[in-house]
């Protein structure tokens, strides 16, 4: 039992004096996971959005298909893209393997499928009324599109949001194509996942302290948003 | 805008809700529409207006079909309007944004017709806050706004109190003499349809 609250005391201390080498993992852990956030978004959304209110024969397998990627996980999202960017691989040549760009690239493709995939639920059960009014008042396709985002903004922040939960807690694609190298591509879940198994828990305990955190401050910022709309 | 409709039927399954022969809607004219809850009008509206695709005949529009010149031109206010997330302003600004008119002359427009329809103390309220009359009365607006060819109206009165109604209708009257503006309203009050339409069809 002792060491576990040693564990606890020693994180506090590494928190508090605000430890170089945890402030370090942590500022990466929110740029890849962020970035990724955003190039998902900007991808996802708008294509969500064109397809939920879009009427086509399969649909309903579209759907089927697209609700299956949501939950696709991290590990394979991981091999595929250290696949791709192996040095043998088509962007080999890249040299982008172990570097702090295929985390974003593979992060990226991990949460694209989640926000495409809350999105164009949305879109479909509430996006209807909406497309309906835009063509109405003379609106084309992509007026329909910007239209339905704005009115759907709040919840389309909440599916954001969740990528962005996704993208930070998730250890396999980030482990797989950003090897956790020490100071270069080491993020919190992989430092505590190698922690745990090293059995040195302060620095585990503290960056999942973080990780809870930083949660925490995320979906409190959209409940508070939510309220005021 | 002379919208012509002929053998036109559409049936939600098996069952048939519309079945219309050959029916005219005259240009620069007011034509009311009346008869019993669901025997189609909304029905109708929908398909005149482009939104529902399903169904068999024809429908000509000053002897076109259907294309994007024509949908820019007209509008249809829903029987429950829908309004968007944003100040009554920004409501009836929208379809003159995406009309590419300058700040300016948006501003000039909105601030004209919410006086004609005597409703400049909403403009910077959130408009899905609004109560159901005066939803349909910024709904109304934000058709009337851009002066289109062809007002399709579904029941605009219907949540409005007296002395709105004669404003809401002396608006509908005044666009159509002066914008030369088609309108087809439907309508549950026979002495509005009275007040209003050069022509009364039963349904
Ligand atoms: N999406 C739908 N699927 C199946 N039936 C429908 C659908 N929409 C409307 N109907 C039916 O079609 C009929 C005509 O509906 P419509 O809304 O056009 O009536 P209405 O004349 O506008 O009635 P009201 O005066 O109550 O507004 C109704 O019996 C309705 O139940
Ligand atoms: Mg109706």
């Amino acid at each position: 039992m002792n060491y576990i609250l040693e564990g606890f005391k020693e994180a506090i201390r590494l928190l508090i004096s605000l430890d170089k080498e945890v402030l370090s993992i942590v500022s990466l852990s929110i740029i890849v996971s962020t970035s990724a956030t955003i190039f998902a978004s900007i991808i996802s959304i708008p294509l969500a959005v064109y397809f939920g209110i879009k009427k086509f024969k399969a649909k309903r397998l579209f759907s089927r298909i697209t609700y299956t990627f949501m939950s696709i996980p991290s590990v394979i999202v991981g091999l595929v893209v250290a696949i791709i960017l192996s040095r043998k691989g088509p962007f080999g040549h890249l040299n982008l393997l172990y570097t702090k760009n295929a985390m974003i690239i593979a992060q990226t493709l991990l949460v694209i499928p989640l926000v495409f995939g809350l999105t164009y639920g949305l879109t479909k059960s509430r996006g209807d009324v909406i497309e309906r009014i835009a063509f109405t008042l003379g609106a084309n396709k992509w007026d329909t599109i910007v239209l339905i985002i704005r009115e759907l903004k709040v919840d389309i922040l909440v599916n954001i949001a969740t990528a962005f939960s996704r993208a930070i807690s998730e250890v396999g694609a980030v482990m797989i194509v950003g090897g956790n190298i020490k100071g270069y591509t080491r993020v919190m879940t992989t430092t505590i996942s190698m922690m745990n198994s090293m059995g040195d828990y302060p620095m585990a305990i503290a960056l999942g302290i973080i990780l809870l955190l930083i949660s925490f401050i995320i979906h409190s910022l959209i409940y508070s948003y939510n309220r005021e709309d | 805008m002379r919208i012509h409709i002929t053998k036109l039927k559409k049936y939600y399954g098996e069952r048939q809700v519309l079945d219309i022969d050959d029916l005219i809607f005259e240009e620069h004219k007011i034509t009311a529409i009346t008869g019993p809850n669901g025997c189609g009008k909304t029905t109708l509206l929908n398909i005149i207006a482009g939104l529902d695709k399903d169904y068999k005949g024809e429908i000509r529009y000053n002897g076109f079909y259907l294309n994007k010149d024509i949908t820019d031109k007209m509008t249809l206010v829903f029987q429950k309007p829908y309004l968007f997330k944003r100040s009554v302003y920004e409501n009836i600004e929208y379809p003159l944004k995406i009309r590419g008119l300058s700040k300016d002359i948006r501003n000039k427009k909105i601030l004209d017709i919410v006086k004609k329809l005597e409703i400049e103390d909403l403009l910077e309220k959130r408009a899905h806050l609004l109560s159901g009359g005066e939803s349909q009365k910024v709904a109304l607006a934000r058709a009337l706004v851009f002066e289109p060819d062809l007002l399709l109206l579904d029941e605009p009165t219907s949540n409005i109190d007296p002395d709105a109604v004669a404003i809401l209708e002396r608006e509908i009257i005044r666009f159509n003499e002066e914008s030369k503006g088609t309108v087809i309203i439907v309508t549950h009050n026979l002495e509005q349809s009275k007040r209003l339409g050069h022509r009364i069809v039963e349904m």
